[in-house]
């Protein structure tokens, strides 16, 4: 039996969602042989509850998204989160550094009183997930190694450690030396330092690995010129839930 | 030069007297001597074309000196006298590129075709070729290992382009301000007076990552090894990389040969250049690595408008001939080498406070140190500093499928000690989970472990990790200077090199079938295996294989049966994670990957005739139950045996009949205990300790092996201590995480040894001077 598998979005750009097929033909037609979309908004009229892996997209914000997810993980066996919004906060927990109010009269402008929200928080701050399809957006062939390894049962090899280890791989020379600063010391690996390797840096996109030296990183920002302000700035990309800006 | 001068070597009198004679009345100018060892000094100065040699006495000696003879000129024409043309000494003589052969009894006018044949392609050949024309022509140009010549640019560039016609070249570049090695089209995109570059050549040989295996599982399964690689010229080599890739072959040609290694080092050609503008971060004549007499193929120093071009090998002195035009130096030349050679020399900045042959004995006094926890405080465990360093090599290994799920490859990328869970294994023990922990070992790696090893210096001194390191911590040379100041300086430590155990293919495994499963608890089964092949495991208890499922990796196993009990071999094994529990869903009649056995088992020799006392603590009893069923089948080799075993609730203990057996049997003393009781359980409550008292010991009889999990050591330890047993007379089993098994991917690391080939099973003493082991 081919297990059945559910996209849902919460508050995010569905970026995710569309790179996600981003695939070439032959690799969805391996892909839909080992598993069966049974709800995928972006292709697929047809839905169904009926499912056992459910793929979350975008940050928590409110409290009705919150009840929604709970039911989502009632539901399916397996929940991946998809995208940096979902597994650690994304872009969206930049208006956690706003007060609440502020935060929705800068979206909703004068509407704002008709909207209720929440600090957006990754899926993991209100479910167990079992998976983490990470990066934003994150790559087609991340998803398809997650799902990979979802199938065949085992940890998906997702490193933990740092975006340094693979830029170093790469050859690259590090941007440090050039004057420019990088998150890559502290984010977890996983996406070849892309980033770096195309000609920019790294605002970690993919998170922190498990035991990040903040501190020392934080100094080196601060050694590389910025003030204390920027290298907060640099961080929000983190989940607002870490430690990181205590 | 004189085209005919020949050496004949002979040690019948006779023959050597007609033949020189003979030789001599045709025009050639011939010098004889009876035996070719006696003359090789003569040879290395004299000029000879061609030398005859008769190989049929001594023919390992005399094989010997045609090797040094072609070292020291690769192109002298040889020619041996033997008494049979099929024997081995002319195969092997033809390797070594002897070009004719002469059966014996000589026939003079056979003799005579043959040296004018040779001498004709002499004249023909390499020296007065029409693609070669020298600028000047003498003796000496005939290019021979250790020579050196002069080369102007122009030709230094017509002979990269000229390679580029035909090989792949790679060299270092300028990008950004700063270096790197990259492939190259054009002699123009080269910098040759660099002073660092980014990232070490010895990627070329040991790739970030490399496919091992390819595999197919389910209907028409396979494995095959996957060897890549593309032969290359790598042009720009400084001398401390040329040293680092001297270690790496050391570590990878000869102590469990690697095949993918030396597929790539074999089909790589090394052209160095000496270092004259040093980063001011090296510190390579401090680790004596500044200057290379070895190692290249050529090498060359820029001296101004041309280079000095020094021989390797014979490799680099044909693509000289083949591919440029040079020249003997002028005396000018050769001083203004010296001259510049001693300038780069006064150009480093920094260097070692204390000789470097001191550094081991520094670092064994400074284990406990707090230079280390201090100075790694800032550390981002980001590894920067091993992926930069040439001198690093260790690696993981992984599974990776397509998506049909069907076929994949395993693959190793590069991994090393920096990094947080490089010693973490499935049970979540890490066994260096600190910073400092880590920092410690990657500089006792650089400055002992590996020289201890392999006697070779560990770090090159490049520098480019202390330019890496944001935190600004990496550099060795900071680490030994700082260490240094607070230590009496003592002797230098000697090297020890562990004999290496052959092994063809390393990391393909052996295809062997379950023959039976068996649940023995909630989380652990049994499995019955014998190799497809037929053939025995050849195990000792105590040693391990990994086991291997395509696709989703390979983990070490203990052998749990006795290597007596037939050709089949038992596997147990608790669910931790992926292979476990995918082995676990495996039924009899499947197929898994073996390899091993590996490492040390226990000491079947010192243990014969005495007393023993095996312990076992959880699932330790997997790998003791080797050694027990073995002593079980040879009850009459052992006096008393006693075995204890605990572990933490009854529904915990394995091989629950083999338990309830060794209880009943008079042959041994078995006592067991649980830590935490269930209902209806009469026999021991408490810790297994508390067993060591139950039993009569001997301490000068008795020998004893332990395994159980690592808390449980240092308890055991101290018991028996306490009841006098001598720590040669303990032996225990240690855990660690492990990949490749054969000593080269690192992980499994204490110290300075590797568990996985002096281990998995040491003796207290061994263990007492690793103190990683933390007992
Ligand atoms: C010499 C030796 C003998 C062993 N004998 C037995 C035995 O007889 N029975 C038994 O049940 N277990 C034994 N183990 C432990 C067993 O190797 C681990 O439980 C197994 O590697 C877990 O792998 P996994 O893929 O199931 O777990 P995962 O959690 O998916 O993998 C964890 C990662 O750690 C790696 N790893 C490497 N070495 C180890 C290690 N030593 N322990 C744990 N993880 C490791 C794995 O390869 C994998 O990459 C032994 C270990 C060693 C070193
Ligand atoms: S550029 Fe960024 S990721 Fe790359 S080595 Fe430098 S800090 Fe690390
Ligand atoms: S380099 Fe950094 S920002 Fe770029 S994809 Fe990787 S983790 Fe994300
Ligand atoms: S440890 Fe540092 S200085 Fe030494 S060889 Fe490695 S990178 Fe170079
Ligand atoms: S163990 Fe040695 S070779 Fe491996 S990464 Fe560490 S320092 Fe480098
Ligand atoms: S020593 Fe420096 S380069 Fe190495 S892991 Fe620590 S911070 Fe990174
Ligand atoms: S060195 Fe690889 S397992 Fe020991």
């Amino acid at each position: 039996m081919k297990p059945k598998v559910a996209f849902f979005d919460f508050t995010g750009c569905e970026g995710c969602q569309l790179d996600a097929l981003n695939l070439d033909a032959q690799d969805l037609i391996d892909l839909l042989n080992g598993i069966d979309i049974v709800n995928f908004r972006e292709v697929m009229t047809e839905r169904s509850d009926n499912y056992e892996i459910a793929f979350v997209e975008g940050s928590i914000t409110t409290e009705g998204e919150i009840e929604r997810v709970k039911r989502i993980r009632e539901q399916a066996k397996i929940v991946v989160a998809l995208g940096a919004c979902a597994c650690i906060g994304g872009v969206n927990c930049l208006k956690n550094h706003v007060p609440m109010e502020e935060a929705l009269r800068i979206v909703y402008g004068k509407d704002a009183k008709y909207y209720n929200t929440i600090p957006a928080r990754p899926a993991d701050a209100v479910i167990k997930v079992d998976y983490y399809v990470r990066g934003c957006p994150p790559s087609t062939s991340e998803l398809v190694k997650v799902i990979k390894a979802l199938l065949l049962n085992k940890k998906p090899d997702i490193p933990n450690y740092p975006v340094c280890v693979e830029c170093k791989k790469a050859g690259n020379i590090c941007v440090y030396e050039k004057g420019q600063t990088c998150l890559g010391p502290v984010t977890r690996a996983g996406c070849n330092a892309i980033c770096i390797t195309s000609g920019r840096y790294c605002w970690g996109c993919r998170g922190l690995v498990d035991e990040p030296n903040i501190q020392s990183q934080k100094d080196i920002l601060n050694k590389y010129g910025l003030t204390a302000e920027q290298v907060i700035e640099k961080f929000k990309i983190y989940d607002t839930c870490s430690e990181v800006l205590k | 030069m004189n085209e005919s001068s020949v050496l004949v070597i002979e040690s019948d009198p006779i023959v050597r007297e007609s033949l020189s004679g003979w030789l001599s009345s045709t025009g050639f100018e011939v010098t004889s001597a009876e035996d070719g060892a006696k003359i090789i000094k003569v040879f290395a100065k004299s000029d000879f074309n061609i030398v005859i040699m008769d190989v049929r006495l001594h023919s390992e000696t005399q094989l010997a000196t045609l090797r040094e003879m072609k070292a020291i000129r690769p192109w002298i024409k040889t020619i041996i006298i033997t008494s049979h043309p099929q024997e081995e000494t002319v195969l092997e003589a033809k390797k070594i590129g002897v070009v004719d052969y002469i059966v014996k009894p000589v026939d003079m006018d056979d003799l005579q075709k043959i040296i004018q044949g040779t001498v004709e392609s002499i004249c023909r050949g390499n020296l007065t070729d029409d693609n070669t024309s020298f600028e000047t022509s003498g003796d000496d140009l005939v290019p021979g290992i250790k020579k050196s010549f002069a080369i102007s640019r122009e030709n230094l560039s017509l002979m990269v382009e000229n390679l580029l016609k035909e090989i792949e070249v790679v060299g270092v570049k300028a990008k950004q301000g700063k270096y790197i090695y990259d492939r190259i089209y054009g002699f123009y995109e080269l910098s040759l007076d660099y002073d660092v570059t980014v990232s070490p050549p010895t990627r070329y040989m040991f790739p970030p990552k490399e496919t091992l295996l390819k595999f197919k599982t389910g209907n028409g399964n396979y494995v095959e090894p996957v060897i890549e690689y593309t032969p290359r010229v790598i042009i720009g080599v400084h001398p401390y990389d040329i040293k680092a890739i001297e270690l790496l072959d050391e570590v990878f040609m000869n102590h469990n040969p690697d095949p993918n290694y030396i597929a790539r080092r074999e089909n790589t050609v090394i052209i160095g250049v000496d270092c004259l503008h040093p980063s001011p971060r090296s510190f390579a004549p401090s680790m004596g690595t500044n200057w290379t007499e070895t190692g290249f193929d050529l090498l060359l120093t820029d001296i101004g408008n041309s280079y000095i071009v020094k021989i390797g090998t014979e490799k680099g002195a044909e693509l000289l001939v083949k591919h440029t035009k040079y020249r003997l130096p002028t005396g000018d030349e050769i001083v203004r080498q010296k001259k510049v050679r001693g300038e780069a020399l006064n150009r480093y900045k920094i260097a070692l406070d204390t000789p470097k042959d001191r550094i081991p004995k520094i670092l064994e006094e400074s284990y406990d140190d707090p230079y280390w926890e201090n100075r790694s405080a800032t550390c981002l465990s980001c590894g920067s500093c091993i992926m930069v360093c040439p001198t690093c090599y260790c690696f993981d290994v992984k599974d990776e499928m397509a998506l049909n799920l069907k076929e994949g490859e395993r693959f190793r990328r590069w991994d090393g000690c920096m990094l947080v869970d490089f010693a973490k294994v499935a049970s979540g023990e890490n066994f260096r989970k600190d910073k400092a922990s880590r920092f410690r070992h990657r500089m006792f790696r650089k400055g002992k472990y590996i020289l201890e090893r392999y006697g070779k210096v560990g770090c090159v001194g490049c520098g480019r990790c202390s330019s890496a390191c944001l935190a600004g911590i990496a550099s060795p040379l900071e680490a030994f200077n700082a260490l240094a100041e607070n230590i009496r300086l003592k002797e230098a430590a000697t090297s020890v090199i562990q004999a290496a155990k052959p092994a063809r293919d390393i990391y393909t495994p052996e295809m062997a079938e379950i023959l039976s499963v068996r649940q023995l608890t909630e989380k652990e089964k049994v499995f019955e295996l014998k190799l497809k092949s037929g053939k025995k495991l050849g195990h000792y208890p105590g040693q391990f294989v990994t086991v291997s499922i395509m696709g989703t990796g390979e983990a070490p196993l203990s052998i749990s049966s006795s290597p007596l009990r037939g050709k089949n071999f038992q596997l147990a094994v608790r669910n931790m994670g992926d292979l476990t529990s995918a082995l676990h869903s495996l039924e009899a009649g499947a197929t898994v990957g073996i390899r091993g056995p590996f490492g040390n088992g226990f000491p079947l020799e010192t243990l014969e005739g005495r007393d023993l006392l095996l312990i076992a603590g959880g699932i330790g009893l997997f790998p003791l139950r080797s050694l027990i069923q073995y002593v079980m089948d040879r009850r009459y080799d052992y006096g008393k045996v006693s075995l204890l075993y605990g572990c933490r609730t009854p529904a915990e203990r394995v091989f629950t009949d083999e338990l309830d057996f060794w209880q009943n049997s008079k042959e041994i003393d078995f006592h067991e205990t649980v830590d935490m009781p269930c209902e209806g359980w009469t026999g021991n409550v408490g810790v297994i300790t508390n067993l060591i008292d139950k039993v009569d010991i001997d301490p000068k009889k008795t020998m004893v092996a332990v395994v159980g999990p690592p808390v449980m050591y240092k308890f055991v330890i101290e018991k028996l201590k306490k009841r006098d047993l001598p720590d040669a007379h303990v032996f225990l089993s240690l855990e660690r995480k492990m990949k490749c098994g054969v000593g080269k991917c690192g992980h499994c690391q204490i110290n300075g040894i590797y568990t996985c080939q002096e281990g998995p099973v040491f003796s207290l003493t061994q263990l007492r001077s690793l103190r990683e082991a933390v007992l």
